[in-house]
């Protein structure tokens, strides 16, 4: 045990000395805490730009911009009458515009004086369907037109929704749900990529040879790294979620299955770590396999972006990745408070984790062939 | 031999298919001994010391060290042996005093803050104990290592070409310390490119290459079973005094060293008078006349037929 005890002190007291590690550990998910926070929970200008061509420049198109304008998404821009409108958005290379057209308010009157009329008088959004904003002035296009679809017909809407939060605690805002993906990611770089690098580094500077002539068991020096990320990471999940909470208000709760998912994570990524680090030989090439590994399983475990929203074949993939049990687990504890699935998840992460460990016991030899 | 502290029988390492690491090789060190393996890069001296350190498995032969047959009962020698790998590199972010504090617990050793410092000490590094280890200079950091090594008391040491590539002063003062250890009864086993470091530290040397040990004894039982004995040395005869040499039938080689001394061997010692009389009554140009004894250096020359610069062959 003092053998195990002494390794891990000595390792800490490394990586602490370490400007990088550090930083890293404890300073980075803060900064991505803070960074996200600020673009998502508003302090800026998050309205959207819309050019909108009225080439009415009737009493109905006017009304209509005026109800896009109230909608308050928006900074409306006119475009002047004399732009060719695809011309217009190549030159200014924008993702959406709105024309009104010529006529607007004559072929709406015509409607309302013949109501047998059919067909609609559209106003038309240009965009590019694959971005956002696309969809939201779409969306917030569709509910102006419908607003004003009730009051030319001298009606209200009857039926309605309500938006209200899905978490136990109502008071839950977008960073609440942000936070155990940061917590995630920051458990699998600092675990994954630094045993990767340590086991590199540890192998061309000869430290296997010299810990093979000591008494030092492997299993020890491997419990040591897992209990070192443990307590160093349960430290940075509480530093980023006070900066968190006093930052953002956040709601979410640090629950003691949060710790124990955490020491899980660390497990299981530091044993990841190890057994890449078993065919890798140096530290460049430690970072190339370590990043080729570690970037696509932080994007795809919905450390970042929900889940549900990536195609059905990259779900597939993530549900082999442990991150996303991780994030999943932190998710149930701290924001649903379901421990019972956190339970589940835990599992999942801590039977990764153990063959892992297995498997890096078996393949790593300190000893040359 | 009862006593010898390393004693090793046909050992051989062959990787597949056809590399020979170690080729039929044996030898035993002597308690108390500094035993130097010398020879050049690829001679198969690192894989016979990792052998003997546990690290490598061999392909046959037998190996005992402290009494021990290595390949079944290393563990329970391991605390009484002490290992400076070739090419240390310390800790970097850990001072001296805590490096040599973390390496004594992973032998289950209970050291004292006295204890280190006084182990410290012995390796001269006092002044440095508070720095970060990657603040040390090379030959520091060799020193640190050695302090590693000794941190379980060893009987046994190895150390793998602990001098490569430090500067001249760096590597005299790693000889003191050495010189040291032994005194204090510790049992050396040296590797080393350096003809001169073997010569200077070893009680028993073994050239090694190509996988064999083609030669073995102590330092002056090789010059005298390899060498020509004695040389007479013409400084700053050059070129123009090698040529005369030549037309007066006279064997003589130029200093490779550096081009301007030319040498010539004398085999039997009855025959010293009469050359360095024909020499000094000879019209070559020179600046002294002097004779030496030969060196390692002439003896792994004449084995070998080529010269060793830091652990590379030359024609």
């Amino acid at each position: 045990m003092s053998r195990l005890i002494s390794d891990m002190v000595n390792f800490g007291r490394q990586y602490l000395r370490s400007k990088v590690g550090l930083f890293f550990a404890l300073i980075f998910p803060i900064l991505l805490i803070l960074v996200f926070g600020a673009i998502f929970t508003g302090g800026g200008n998050s309205k959207i730009s819309l050019h909108i061509q009225d080439l009415d420049q009737g009493g109905m198109g006017e009304v209509f911009i005026r109800a896009m304008n109230n909608t308050s998404a928006f900074n409306i821009i006119e475009v002047p009458l004399s732009e060719d409108i695809n011309q217009y958005i190549k030159n200014n290379s924008l993702t959406v515009a709105l024309v009104v057209p010529k006529n607007f308010s004559a072929d709406i009157g015509m409607r309302l004086a013949l109501p047998n009329t059919t067909g609609l008088v559209n106003v038309t959004v240009y965009g590019d369907p694959s971005k956002t904003t696309y969809s939201m002035v779409l969306g917030a296009t569709a509910a102006v037109s419908n607003g004003m679809n009730f009051g030319l017909a001298g009606t209200h809407p009857i039926v309605g929704a309500e938006g209200r939060s899905i978490s136990a605690t109502e008071n839950f805002n977008y960073m609440d749900f942000y936070l155990p993906g940061i917590i995630g990611m920051t458990v699998m770089t600092n675990a994954l990529f630094a045993m990767t690098a340590n086991c590199a580094e540890y192998r061309q500077r000869n430290y296997f040879k010299l810990l093979a002539t000591t008494n030092i068991k492997k299993w020890e020096w491997l419990v040591s790294k897992f209990i070192f990320y443990a307590l160093l990471l349960s430290v940075a999940l509480v530093l980023t979620y006070l900066v968190g909470r006093m930052a953002f208000n956040m709601q979410s709760v640090l629950t003691p299955m949060a710790f124990v998912l955490i020491a899980a994570g660390a497990f299981t990524f530091t044993a990841m770590g190890m057994l890449l680090g078993v065919f890798i030989k140096d530290p460049e090439g430690a970072s190339a396999i370590a990043n080729a590994v570690g970037f696509p399983m932080m994007f795809l475990s919905g450390s970042f972006f929900p889940l549900e929203i990536m195609p059905g074949y990259l779900q597939s993939i993530a549900g082999a990745l442990p991150l996303t049990y991780l994030n999943n687990g932190l998710r149930d504890t701290m924001v649903y408070f379901n421990d019972g699935n956190a339970l589940v998840n835990l599992g999942v992460v801590f039977v990764v984790g153990l063959i892992f460990f297995v498997l890096a016991s078996r393949l790593m030899s300190w000893k040359e062939k | 031999m009862p006593g010898n502290i390393v004693e090793v029988e046909n050992l051989v390492k062959h990787y597949p298919p056809d590399v020979k690491a170690v080729d039929d090789i044996s030898f035993s060190i002597g308690k108390g001994q500094i035993f130097s393996m010398l020879g050049p890069n690829g001679a198969g001296k690192t894989t016979t010391v990792e052998i003997l350190e546990g690290l490598r498995n061999p392909t046959s032969g037998s190996a005992r060290v402290l009494g021990a047959d290595i390949f079944k009962d290393y563990s329970k020698i391991r605390g009484r042996v002490g290992t400076l790998p070739q090419n240390f590199e310390p800790f970097d972010l850990l001072k001296p005093t805590e490096a040599v504090q973390y390496w004594a617990t992973l032998y289950d050793l209970k050291i004292t803050k006295t204890e280190v410092n006084r182990l410290i000490e012995s390796v001269n590094l006092t002044e440095r104990k508070n720095l970060m280890s990657k603040k040390l200079s090379g030959g520091e950091k060799r020193k640190l290592g050695i302090a590693l090594s000794l941190v379980n008391n060893p009987e046994l040491l190895f150390l793998d070409e602990p001098t490569t590539g430090l500067d001249p002063k760096a590597r005299r003062d790693l000889w003191n310390l050495i010189t040291e250890i032994r005194d204090k009864g510790a049992t050396i086993f040296l590797t080393t490119h350096y003809l001169d470091e073997a010569e200077k530290l070893a009680n028993d040397v073994a050239i090694m290459h190509r996988g064999k040990i083609i030669a073995q004894g102590r330092p002056d039982e090789l010059v005298n079973r390899y060498g020509s004995s004695t040389i007479i040395v013409l400084e700053g005869a050059g070129k123009a005094g090698f040529e005369k040499l030549g037309k007066m039938n006279i064997k003589a080689s130029i200093d490779e060293m550096d081009g301007r001394n030319v040498l010539v061997p004398v085999k039997k010692h009855s025959d010293m008078k009469s050359m360095m009389a024909t020499l000094a009554n000879s019209d070559i140009a020179m600046e002294d006349i002097y004779t030496r004894r030969e060196t390692l250096e002439d003896v792994f020359l004449n084995l070998i037929g080529k010269k060793m610069e830091d652990g590379v062959l030359k024609e």
